[in-house]
């Protein structure tokens, strides 16, 4: 699931352009964001809030098993890293 | 005349210029290991280019009999040195972002929260680790999510 401060529209066609797959879940009031701790205030485009990059796996207890927080906006968990921390939950 | 030398910094210059910047592009773009090193070194090998084009120049300005190369070598140590300035912005922007301390950290429970699938309809996190999600959406619980939070599309 991949979340952002972008409308459902936006991320609709984001996902119909891209062939995404995945669900991508919309949080234009950044509440989710703003519970994890995550807000990048005025990071977005003309000084909007939004979400700094941040990758967490949610055990089905919601636990959080695995976690991964960039440095730099440039550098991002990679697919087989998370691939990895799914494949460890039983 | 006949004796005029290739000035070399200036083509090791471009060289380091051009790997720099492939560098500095490939963390966007190539699932490569080592990602975390690359934004410094595209500032490194940044600096050295400089460096070449700035000897080239004064090579080609102190001994212009010998070494070709003076307008070349003034333009491309003006434009080196803008794009040098405009990769440490980059880098300095790219890593100046709230740290993520207060952040749900491994063994801590994930706090629920309720958002908007792209069709506009609420889903909760406790919804998504309940029931499977996609198209039919039928098949057993999942055995965990995965949550990337991402700064949006634009």
């Amino acid at each position: 699931m991949a979340i952002s401060v972008d409308e459902p529209g936006v991320s609709r066609d984001l996902a119909r352009k891209a062939g995404y797959t995945f669900t991508l879940l919309s949080d234009p009031d950044a509440t989710a964001i703003h519970r994890y701790h995550l807000l990048h205030a005025r990071g977005g485009p003309e000084g909007s809030d939004i979400s700094r990059p941040a990758e967490f796996l949610v055990d089905r207890t919601g636990t959080v098993r695995w976690t991964n927080f960039t440095e730099d906006i440039r550098v991002r968990a990679r697919a087989a890293e998370m691939l990895a921390a799914a494949q460890a939950i039983n | 005349m006949a004796n005029q030398r290739v000035n070399r910094s200036l083509w090791l210059g471009a060289l380091f210029l051009v790997l720099a910047f492939v560098l500095g592009s490939l963390p966007f773009f190539a699932q490569i290991p080592g990602q975390q090193a690359l934004p410094w070194l595209n500032l490194l090998l940044g600096a050295v280019a400089v460096a070449f084009f700035i000897r080239g120049l004064l090579l080609a300005t102190r001994q212009p009999a010998l070494y070709r190369g003076k307008a070349a070598g003034w333009t491309l140590t003006v434009l080196s040195s803008l794009l040098f300035l405009f990769s440490l912005f980059a880098y300095y922007a790219s890593r100046h972002i709230p740290d993520a301390n207060a952040a749900p950290q491994v063994g801590q429970n994930a706090p629920d929260f309720e958002v908007k699938d792209t069709s506009g309809q609420p889903v909760s996190l406790a919804q998504l680790l309940a029931s499977p999600v996609g198209p039919g959406k039928t098949g057993p619980q999942p055995k965990a999510v995965l949550l990337v939070f991402y700064r949006g599309y634009w």
